[in-house]
């Protein structure tokens, strides 16, 4: 399967993974009133991946996540979650999900402690006798060992995020989903999550994180989907996405003008790019852009290849309708793809 | 099933259940259509309630007062919520007359009459004499020697004024009852239409008394049982203790009706007329018009007069009248009173040929 | 489909009810609010009492405002009479605060809850949304039985230490042992109770409506005050069946000897209908309402 959109061309392949799926849905749609939240998504979580969901506010990643869980009925389409059809097998599945949706969400008045023994009795894995040895097990493991008798309304922001991230892990899971999980949390806070969910990878453990900041799903994620707008735009593994994408060759040049001038006439696509110029590699090879250069005596201090980064991709699928106005970055690929300019 | 159309499923089916059953609860008792009774003359049907045995019986009796009285202000209003009553059948009975959160309970138990009032904690012991003792029924009030001639005699006399009848039957309390109408001849000057009493067809017991005015379908006044049961009372029932930090008040019966001692105040009537324009006049002593009026400050029962009666002027003098449903009063300025089931034309009448 | 169907089948792990339902008391009995609630009317019939001594004469019957409810002209008899003390005290806290209690632990059980996020957290671990109601509505009845057992016994505690041990007597003048005594106001207390669940219930169903746990207690503040008004006209007399606080005057029939059951009867068979009609509609909105 392949997604386009703006000009970006995701690779067959990569939205296919070859492994089980631990989270699938098909067609998803729902609707609140005349408002469309989500649809037509078609999501696939790889087992033992750590799949980051990215996309700004507001395009739909909270929604898909609350339906992968149950907890919202699709308005049309499927969700299976570890192979249970959702929200009907919620019973089946959720055991071996933890989950942090929208925020922690815990009673002010009571300790750490015992917000998370609260959640912890209606933990169907868990014995009786074992709660309080998984809630302590689970309050040192995202460190909040020495914090945890005192009431959560005092806590800091990280604190309570760590806390929800204490509810999720209660219990070993074959799953775990993370809304939006550095949420205010400070560098060294943002730190440990990543570390906790490189463990669970580790463990083998499914990850499901979605996050508006491109740079922590680059940084943890195996695998990434990118929603906008209510709908998956690319999908697939992070490598692969990170490679694809137009290539584009990066051109330092004291004579900027003197240089787009030159490729232009040559009819090879180049924009504006802080270190110089960004040229577009799919209209014309590296050295067919380098001679042109140089046969019109435009002096170059250095080429390299840039490789198009998940950066580059999110911002041109994101900013597209926030910032129709101001679409330099994008038009000249846009310009590129479609008729050539004259 | 999809879970949105069981969701509604079961919402309707649990609040259908509840409505239903609040429904149920709704549904006025006795509703039902009259019984089929074979007929009955006035005559029988008169004397077979005097000479009917006092069954043993507990009930509630309900009033319902249409009188339309006027509403005094910080007055409380006059009204018993309901009262039940026990009977053992053989002269021993209990009444408990339940206003708001308090009960006014009275226990016959054939020697002595107690009357304990929970709301001033106070018990007033009656001894009865010993002739009254043996009597039966509810009254107390002694022997029935010939049921048959007592109640000829009695339907003579009213008779005299009214026309007897027996008008179909009724449902009472869920027993089957005849009904015996009492009309006003046409020459009877009255506000009152007809008295309406059924009587339990089986034990001949009054069941329900009605009165109703012209002009009305409701009843002005009704006291009935809203429920009955008949069968042997437990004996605890018609022993009463007075309990502890009760005040205890002894009286004998010889010091006026056992019920409602008289206070010392207390107006005499005569009465005028005979039938249903009856008119009873009296005299209210003076210091009762100046005394103030319950549950107020500066009004005294002169001002209150003026307030809830219209003033009338005629042979008599000057005047108020207070008009109810069933009757009327008539307070002259200078302290005589008449009041009857009449039109006040009545009164004014009775008290300037007097 | 079949697969679906079969995985649906199997038995899915659940934690034990009672696990759940001791969580929901512990967190509902540590729950600052519900304390003080708690304690305040705990503290009502003390103070009903201590004022009934201050006052001390009883007053004429019918001298004060009279019918203006059950509990209040039950107070006349309650000065010398330990026994009528604490379903005196009960009936003019029915009026309107124990209600209010209710409505307050119904809001808390799942508008309050969803608030805070944290209903979320018991559908995710999961909680089947049938039994989440099962537990919230145990919840809610907890706390209608606390707040009723907390009043009966300083009820009768402070009864029996203003008037002493003797002066245990029905409103009929019956002498009544202690243990007589106590159980004709765990009549009056389990009476009132199930009154109490009928207003649980109500504020439970609107509890799963909203998010806004005031909204549920303004509600059933706003409905008792409507309900008292609607009752208290006598041109709407055949609605009257239909209103739950119809028969709440009726708490006094306990005290009487021997007890009238009619409207005590009348008004738990509304009670349960009104519990039938609220937790169905609680259960239809908690099955479909988004997580």
């Amino acid at each position: 399967m392949s997604t386009t959109l703006a000009g970006v061309d995701v690779p067959e392949g990569a939205s296919t993974p070859a492994g089980p799926l631990a989270a699938r849905t098909r067609g998803l749609r729902k609707t609140y009133g005349r408002t469309v939240a989500v649809d037509q998504v078609d999501l696939d979580v790889p087992e033992g991946a750590v799949l980051g969901m990215l996309g700004p506010n507001g395009s739909g990643k909270t929604t898909t996540i609350r339906m992968l869980l149950g907890l919202v009925r699709p308005t049309a389409g499927e969700v299976r979650l570890l192979g249970h059809p959702m929200p009907e097998g919620a019973g089946h599945a959720l055991p071996d999900v933890g989950a942090l949706v929208e925020g922690p969400g815990f009673h002010p008045f009571l300790s750490g402690r015992e917000n998370l023994l609260r959640m912890a009795a209606a933990e169907p894995r868990l014995t009786t006798s074992d709660i309080r040895g998984a809630v302590d097990a689970a309050l040192e493991r995202v460190g909040l060992s020495a914090a945890a008798n005192r009431r959560y309304r005092g806590y800091s922001l990280g604190m309570k995020q760590r806390l929800g991230l204490a509810g999720a892990l209660l219990v070993p899971r074959r799953m775990v989903v993370l809304d939006e999980p550095t949420n205010g949390l400070d560098p060294a806070g943002t730190r440990e999550i990543r570390t906790i969910i490189a463990e669970l990878h580790a463990a083998g453990v499914t990850v499901l994180v979605s996050s508006h900041l491109l740079a922590e799903v680059e940084a943890t994620c195996t695998h990434v989907a990118v929603l906008h707008a209510g709908t998956v735009v690319a999908q697939g593994e992070l490598a692969e996405l990170l490679e694809s994408g137009s290539p584009s060759l990066l051109v330092s040049t004291p004579d900027t003008s003197a240089a787009m001038e030159a490729l232009r006439s040559k009819r090879i696509p180049s924009r504006l790019a802080p270190e110089g110029i960004r040229v577009d590699l799919t209209a014309a090879t590296a050295p067919e852009v380098l001679a042109a250069l140089v046969r019109a005596d435009v002096p170059v201090h250095e080429a390299r290849r840039a490789r198009t980064g998940l950066e580059d991709l999110f911002a041109r699928l994101t900013q597209q309708e926030a910032d129709e106005s101001r679409m330099d970055g994008l038009s000249g690929v846009v310009e590129a793809d479609g008729e050539a300019t004259p | 099933m999809n879970p949105k159309r069981k969701a509604v499923a079961v919402a309707a089916a649990g609040t259908a259940l509840g409505v239903a059953g609040l429904g149920v609860i709704a549904m006025p008792a006795g509703a039902d259509a009259a019984p089929e009774l074979p007929p009955v003359s006035a005559e029988a049907l008169v004397e077979s309630v005097f000479s009917a045995e006092s069954p043993a019986l507990s009930g509630t009796i309900e009033l319902d007062n249409g009188l339309g009285l006027p509403a005094i202000p910080g007055a409380p209003a006059l009204d018993m919520d309901s009262a039940r009553v026990h009977n053992d059948g053989e002269g021993r009975s209990r009444l408990a007359m339940q206003d708001g959160g308090t009960e006014r309970t009275i226990v016959h138990d054939g020697a002595t009459v107690w009357n304990y009032d929970s709301a001033s904690n106070t018990a007033t012991k009656t001894t009865l004499p010993a002739e009254a003792a043996t009597g039966h029924g509810m009254t107390g009030d002694g022997q029935v020697t010939d049921p048959t001639s007592a109640a000829k005699d009695v339907l003579q006399a009213v008779r005299q004024s009214s026309t007897v009848t027996v008008d179909g039957t009724a449902r009472v309390a869920d027993r089957a009852a005849y009904e015996l109408v009492l009309t006003p001849k046409p020459t009877e000057r009255t506000l009152l239409r007809e008295v309406r009493v059924a009587v339990d067809s089986e034990t001949r017991l009054p069941l329900r008394l009605a009165v109703l005015t012209h002009g009305t379908t409701e009843p002005a006044l009704q006291v009935g049982f809203s429920d009955v049961e008949f069968g042997p009372q437990p004996a605890g029932l018609f022993r009463f203790t007075p309990p502890p930090g009760a005040t205890v008040e002894e009286r004998q019966a010889d010091q006026g009706r056992e019920h409602a001692p008289k206070t010392e105040a207390e107006p005499q009537f005569d009465a005028v007329g005979e039938g249903w324009d009856t008119v009873l006049v009296g005299e209210v002593p003076a210091e009762l018009l100046t005394q103030q009026a319950p549950g107020s400050d500066d009004v005294n029962v002169r001002g209150l007069l003026g307030q809830i009666g219209k003033p009338v002027t005629g042979s008599f003098g000057s005047g108020h009248v207070i008009s109810t449903n069933v009757g009327n009063a008539l307070v002259t300025d200078d302290g005589r009173v008449a009041f009857g089931a009449v039109p006040e034309q009545v009164l004014i009448q009775t008290l300037g040929d007097r | 489909m079949t697969q679906a169907t079969m995985t649906a089948r199997e038995r899915a792990p659940r934690a034990p009810l009672t696990r759940l339902l001791r969580a929901e008391l512990r967190w509902i009995f540590r729950r600052p609010r519900t304390l003080v609630v708690l304690g305040m009317l705990a503290l009502l019939p003390v103070v009903v009492g201590i004022a009934l001594t201050l006052v001390d004469s009883p007053g004429p019957p019918g001298g004060g405002p009279n019918g203006a409810g059950g509990g209040e002209s039950l107070l006349v008899s309650a000065g010398g009479n330990a026994l009528v003390l604490p379903v005196a005290a009960l009936g003019m806290a029915l009026a309107l605060l124990l209600p209010l209690a209710a409505a307050m632990a119904g809001a808390d059980a799942v508008a309050g809850e969803t608030a805070h996020g944290t209903l979320r957290g018991w559908l995710l671990t999961p909680v089947s949304r049938g039994r989440l109601l099962l537990v919230k509505a145990f919840g809610v009845a907890a706390v209608a039985v606390a707040a009723v057992v907390a009043m009966a016994l300083t009820g009768i505690v402070t009864g029996l230490v203003i008037n002493g041990g003797g002066t245990l007597f029905t409103l009929s003048g019956t002498t009544l042992s202690f243990p007589a005594a106590v159980g004709k106001v765990a009549l009056a207390a389990g009476w009132v109770a199930l009154q109490l669940w009928a207003v649980g219930a109500v504020a439970l169903a609107i509890s799963t409506w909203t998010e806004h746990p005031m909204l549920v207690v303004v509600s059933v503040l706003a409905g008792t005050i409507l309900f008292s008004v609607l009752g208290a006209l006598d041109a709407l007399d055949w609605l009257h069946p239909f209103l739950l606080n119809d028969s709440w005057q009726a708490i006094g029939d306990v005290l009487r000897d021997p007890v009238p059951t009619g409207e005590l009867t009348e008004g738990a068979l509304r009670a349960l209908c009104y519990i039938a009609i609220a937790l169905s509609i609680a259960y239809a909105r908690l099955t479909t309402k988004d997580g």
